[in-house]
């Protein structure tokens, strides 16, 4: 290994970097800009969701009613109709996301103790502002219905008091009290931002078979190791400013706690770097153009990055097979390690596992990537 | 006398792609100092012989020995004694003139102390002085040509491999660059150099015309130009689509070529068939400004070689 090699590479693929606009923007600036769009559209609070009333019983208490769910900013009263077609028709046309259907002995049935007499209609097209309503409905419902059988029975008098005790769950979440998707999102989602330079190199390493330059550069005496890490290192600079960026711009944009060390995040995202940046190696080792090289490392760095390292959906929920993927995905690893430094602010005694795993597969991806690499064209 | 062993030397070279023999049996010996061109058509495998020869492909059957050393077995060895050039641009765009040729010489493990020298030398040879901060991509073509000549220099290489380095490039640019490549060659270096361009190949010592991966001749300018069979005359007929098409069916006549409004026109015997060709012109309303004899060139002689291979083969 030839050190002056080594550092004639890393420098010409720095120059590279900062004066090929369109490689600034993808490893400089993508990664914060699909930060923002991710965490912003993700996790919005859903708000003044408009809903529709059918009312077949006109009586004060199902008015009542639907005063009180509709009362505050969450469900706003599109408009009362009167047959079931016309909430069909405003579903389809997009004016409410849900209908309340209110039976015709709504007021009877509630008073004699028989029930509630209420339908939702809600989009399936669009289940999560459904879904809010339903929640919404249900929750207001059940406060609607006490409130009522409490003034029932202080107007029958006699001091008597209701006996029986709604069950009182209280659900207490630690870490993240408000149970805010964002907040466990967004340090899942950086390890997805740490995608891009990994994409990069793959792509500078097409660029160079398309370009050209690979050919002449393999004519020198350099050595293949000396090639691929002298790439490989300006991109694991790159990959840790935006280690340092990401965490300030969760702080101080999207209020994200930083409850664990820095210097450990640091480190344990140099060492994910090292292996993310292996799988763009191979891919460049393997594909002859950029666009090829582009589509590979969607599917095998993007796609599974979001779906199978578990930022969205728990890796416990997965089928076994999918559940082995994922733990050779260097992004399952560094989500665990980037939630735990963030949010649970845990140590070194903790992660460790992660880390080594890390480890194992950066020297694994690299290895493939030094093996399949030669010094010849096709 | 002791016999100079040759620096390149193969012996039945071969190399497959997936569907075809680029390179087919290539037995070929090149002495020191020699300034060698390599022709043929498109695809005839000029190309895929300069990769193997700088060790950028691997040999599917034969051997060679390059500056002493085995291409399958010490190809890092030979990448220390050759120079290589790509047919298309393959430098890095976006570093400065004298950035790419730092970058190489670090490669090539230019002594540091004889880099700034070599550098500045290297850019007075190429006239590159006073655009060594000017980015490689914002170069004219010829610029970049002998940027990439120059890079290929900085470790003094004994052996240059050039792939069709003019393509592209204007004549005046095209002149000067071989003006360097034969001073190089003055000062010991063999040249392997592939060209379409038959009046580059002309200042070459030997030429080696390859089809369809063989190599069918092997010789100096002199004696390819021998090869051509028959006598030239040149013609600048008025309507030389239908002079052409005349001159075609008429007896004693091998070939007709055409260079822009002149018809170089092949006959067995140029005394006999002038007089017959001038005859049937005339009589067939075809005026004729101008028609004499002419010395074949290397492009008659190259045409004339693929077309006697072309109907020798289909």
């Amino acid at each position: 290994m030839s050190l002056r090699h080594l550092r004639a590479i890393i420098r010409k693929e720095i120059n590279h970097i900062l004066r090929d606009r369109a490689t600034f923007i993808l490893v400089m600036l993508a990664p914060l800009a699909m930060l923002f769009i991710f965490a912003y559209s993700l996790t919005v609070d859903i708000k003044h969701v408009s809903i529709a009333a059918l009312d077949y019983d006109r009586s004060s208490t199902s008015r009542a009613f639907v005063q009180r769910v509709t009362e505050g900013d969450d469900l706003d009263l599109y408009a009362y109709v009167d047959t079931l077609d016309e909430i069909e028709n405003l579903l389809t046309r997009d004016k409410i996301k849900a209908a309340l259907v209110i039976s015709p002995d709504f007021e009877r049935d509630l008073l004699t103790l028989r029930g509630m007499g209420l339908q939702i209609i809600i989009d399936g097209t669009e289940p999560q502002s459904g879904g809010f309503a339903v929640e919404q409905v249900g929750g207001r419902a059940e406060a609607f219905v006490s409130e009522l059988l409490a003034a029932q029975i202080e107007q029958a008098g006699q001091g008597q008091t209701l006996s029986l005790q709604p069950i009182d769950l209280h659900v207490r979440a630690l870490y993240n009290p408000a149970l805010k998707p964002r907040v466990d999102m967004v340090p899942g989602l950086i390890s997805m931002m740490l995608g891009f330079p990994a994409l990069s190199v793959a792509l500078t390493l097409a660029h160079e078979r398309e370009h050209g330059t690979l050919e002449q550069v393999m004519v020198t005496p350099v050595g293949r190791a000396e090639l691929l890490l002298g790439k490989m290192i300006p991109y694991v600079i790159v990959g840790l400013i935006n280690v340092i960026v990401m965490p300030v711009v969760a702080r101080v944009v999207f209020r994200i706690p930083f409850n664990g060390s820095f210097p450990l995040f640091f480190l344990l995202s140099a060492v994910f770097l090292f292996a993310i940046l292996g799988m763009g190696m191979i891919i460049g080792v393997f594909m002859r153009t950029q666009p090829t090289a582009l589509a590979l490392s969607f599917l095998l760095i993007f796609f599974p990055g979001f779906f199978m390292t578990g930022i969205f959906f728990p890796i416990a929920a997965m089928p076994e097979m999918m559940r082995m993927e994922a733990m050779v995905l260097p992004g399952t690893h560094y989500a665990v390690i980037t939630r735990g430094v963030f949010l649970s602010g845990v140590g070194l005694d903790v992660l460790w596992p992660y880390g080594v795993m890390l480890v194992g597969l950066g020297i694994a991806f690299m290895a493939v990537a030094a093996l399949f690499f030669k010094k010849k064209l096709g | 006398m002791k016999k100079i062993p040759p620096i390149i030397e193969t012996h039945a070279l071969t190399r497959d792609f997936k569907k075809t023999r680029a390179v087919d049996s290539l037995t070929l010996s090149i002495q020191p100092g020699e300034l060698f061109g390599l022709v043929g058509p498109d695809g005839a495998g000029k190309t895929t012989t300069l990769r193997l020869l700088a060790g950028l492909l691997d040999i599917s059957s034969g051997s060679a020995q390059v500056a002493g050393y085995d291409l399958a077995r010490q190809p890092e060895a030979i990448k220390r004694q050759i120079g290589y050039m790509a047919q298309q641009f393959s430098l890095y765009g976006e570093l400065s003139v004298s950035e790419n040729l730092s970058f190489f010489a670090e490669l090539y493990d230019v002594p540091v102390g004889k880099l700034q020298e070599r550098t500045e030398r290297l850019l007075t040879f190429a006239s590159l002085t006073e655009f060594k901060d000017r980015r490689a991509a914002q170069l004219s073509g010829g610029m970049q040509k002998k940027l990439a000549l120059a890079c290929t220099l900085i470790h003094h290489p004994d052996i240059l491999l050039l792939d069709e380095p003019t393509t592209g490039v204007d004549p005046v640019s095209r002149r000067e660059f071989w003006d360097i490549l034969t001073d190089l060659n003055l000062d010991g270096t063999t040249i392997v150099v592939s060209t379409p361009y038959m009046d580059e190949a002309d200042r070459c010592s030997r030429v080696g015309l390859m089809y369809e991966g063989r190599m069918v001749v092997c010789d100096t300018p002199q004696q390819i130009r021998a090869h051509v069979e028959g006598e030239l005359l040149e013609l600048r007929p008025q309507d030389w689509q239908a002079a052409h098409a005349l001159v075609e069916t008429l007896p004693g006549v091998l070939q007709v070529q055409t260079y822009g409004d002149l018809l170089h026109v092949l006959v067995d015997s140029a005394d006999e068939r002038l007089p017959e060709i001038e005859a049937a012109l005339e009589e067939h309303d075809l005026p004729c400004l101008d028609i004499r004899r002419a010395t074949p060139r290397m492009e008659e002689a190259f045409i004339s070689l693929i077309k006697r291979l072309e109907s020798k083969g289909g």
